[in-house]
């Protein structure tokens, strides 16, 4: 099973590469164009094709750029005027933050709001917990970006609407509060659904109801019985969701200015910054599918009928 | 299901029957008319070049939907013939072609998209053609599974016993039987498919203004939301989530209706 899946997820990563490359030498009038701008001489092209190898065969090149890619030479940013491997390390530091700080955030809200929710599963407040969780994993998340700026920033004045502030301290946190939020709204609406599913359906056996009959208290109950046995497969649902928090990152760091991967994504492609461009799509899409080989991984060893399927 | 019909359909008029009534045109400027609230002369308000929101609401529904439905049509036609030809191949190339398309899967799509859109040029057609093209293997893989339960039932042997042909029973009776489900799968993608080009669209890379999409209107408002003018977030916003969520009332519906049976 393990095998089979690190195979796939090979494959995967020869797609990823494969479509990057091809892309990236079908933009209008090859890279060449694209760093000199649209009006360089024949020369000038011919000069820099040279140079970059860019005259070679198409095979020759697609061995160079596996060739390149091992040895974590990405190329140069045409919009900054750097190796892109120096500006990945900074960008990709702030995302991990903003994921993480999203990531608990959504799990320990799903694990209160799940544990409400299955406790008043069938009265007023169970069904509004299940109406708010339906509306906010619907709600496309650069909405939901928009809206907490507009009210925190703009007409309180709580918060700031952007950007990362000063390194380290208050500033740095005070910063990092609306997109953080904004992130783990959908996954953590998604996420309470499931385990608020999971609490109910632990509220209804026997045990639960001997042991509350037997006088322990409902927050004993609720921590020591329920909350243990339902979290279990929460935690394989939670390992699915973070191919969704990279998602859903790229486009809360561009609504809020969030200077990570998410946002040098964006930013390349509006700036056609071909190299930024291919060097971060195929972080990410490394990332991603490393993300989907553990979460599958990892379900596999805490479950046993997953293996032998 | 009847209401996220209905909520579809009343978008849809909007759309498309709308400007019949309010007549005003999407793309005029209006200096002296910069940034009014929504009141009896302009219902939704006007942007930051005297546009009235009204028609470009109006007008922007049309690619905005538009696109997303054609583009769900391509990507259910494309995961058709995949998960057929899988389905019906032998078993080593049917297992060769489900792990390419595991692969595939494990792509980040918004992404890709993203790299994409910033390569092709940006008109509706290459965006129905990218939306299209990215969004087929969920729906290849529930077509092959699909293909694999009815392959071995009692009239698909017979009709094989008659001399039935693979493309005859394909064509015939496997999609006739797997109708329903993909019909559901299609209203599903409508749904992912309006959020992903809203998406785009906001970031300005989906439909280029001054031509106006319901995303690029919410961008243009985020952009201006300094100015306090909250009509030109909500507005664009609430119709995404509208036909968001009817397309995935709708395709809810169908489902419940189609496991009832």
């Amino acid at each position: 099973m393990i095998s089979r899946r690190l195979a796939v997820s090979l494959l995967s990563l020869v797609f990823l590469v494969t479509i990057v490359f091809f892309m990236i030498h079908a933009t209008p009038g090859g890279p060449a164009y694209s760093i000199l701008g649209m009006h360089a001489s024949p020369q000038a092209v011919a000069a820099l094709n040279r140079q970059m190898g860019l005259n070679q065969p198409l095979s020759v090149q697609y061995a160079i750029w596996w060739a390149h890619l091992f040895e974590g030479r990405l190329g140069y940013s045409y919009i900054q005027h750097i190796a892109v491997s120096r500006l990945l390390g900074t960008y990709t530091r702030r995302t991990l933050l903003l994921d993480l700080c999203a990531l608990a955030l959504a799990v320990l809200s799903a694990l209160l709001v799940g544990m409400v929710q299955g406790y008043y599963a069938d009265r007023a407040l169970g069904k509004i917990i299940g109406f708010a969780q339906i509306l906010f994993y619907a709600l496309p998340v650069f909405f939901i970006g928009i809206l907490l700026i507009y009210i925190f920033s703009i007409r309180l004045n709580w918060l700031p609407p952007g950007g990362i502030g000063h390194h380290g301290g208050m500033s740095q946190m005070r910063h990092l509060i609306l997109p953080a939020v904004t992130l783990a709204l959908p996954i953590g609406a998604g996420l309470s659904r499931y385990f608020g599913h999971q609490a109910r359906q632990e509220y209804r056996l026997d045990y639960v109801r001997t042991a509350r009959a037997r006088g322990f208290s409902d927050l004993y109950v609720a921590y020591r019985h329920v909350l243990r046995n339902a979290v279990r497969p929460f935690i394989t649902m939670v390992g699915m969701m973070i191919p969704a928090l990279f998602v859903g990152g790229v486009l809360t760091e561009s609504v809020f200015n969030y200077p990570g991967l998410g946002w040098l994504l964006w930013r390349s492609a509006l700036d056609q910054d071909y190299p930024t461009l291919s060097a971060i799509t195929l972080l990410i899409g490394i990332l991603t599918i490393a993300g989907n080989l553990a979460a599958d991984v990892l379900n596999s060893i805490l479950d046993v009928r997953v293996r032998y399927e | 299901m009847a209401s996220g019909a209905a909520i579809f359909v009343i978008l849809l008029l909007f759309s498309w029957a709308g400007p019949f009534l309010h007549t005003a045109s999407p793309y005029a400027i209006h200096p002296h008319l910069l940034f009014q609230e929504p009141s009896w002369q302009h219902l939704l308000g006007t942007d930051d070049l005297g546009r009235g929101m009204l028609a470009r609401m109006m007008y922007g529904g049309r690619p905005s939907l538009g696109v997303a439905m054609i583009g769900s049509v391509i990507a259910t036609l494309l995961g058709l013939c995949y998960g057929m030809v899988a389905g019906l191949s032998p078993s080593l190339v049917d297992k060769s072609l489900m792990r390419i398309l595991d692969a595939i899967l494990a792509l980040p799509t918004l992404v890709l998209m993203i790299f994409f859109a910033a390569i092709i040029p940006l008109d509706p057609i290459s965006l129905i053609l990218l939306l299209g093209l990215v969004s087929w293997p969920g729906l290849a893989r529930i077509v092959r599974n699909e293909v694999l339960a009815y392959k071995g039932r009692d009239y698909i042997l017979a009709a094989k016993q008659y001399g039935a042909s693979t493309w005859y029973l394909a064509r015939t009776h496997l999609l006739r039987s797997m109708f329903p489900i993909v019909i559901v799968n299609a209203t599903f993608t409508v749904a992912d498919l309006i959020l992903t080009l809203a998406g785009l669209s906001f970031l300005g890379l989906g439909i280029q203004p001054p031509q106006p999409s319901w995303g690029g209107l919410l961008g243009n408002g985020s952009n201006l939301a300094i100015t306090g003018s909250w009509w030109l977030i909500l507005f664009p916003g609430i119709a995404i989530f509208l036909a968001i969520m009817s397309m995935n009332m709708i395709g809810q519906g169908l489902l419940n209706r189609l496991e009832g049976r």
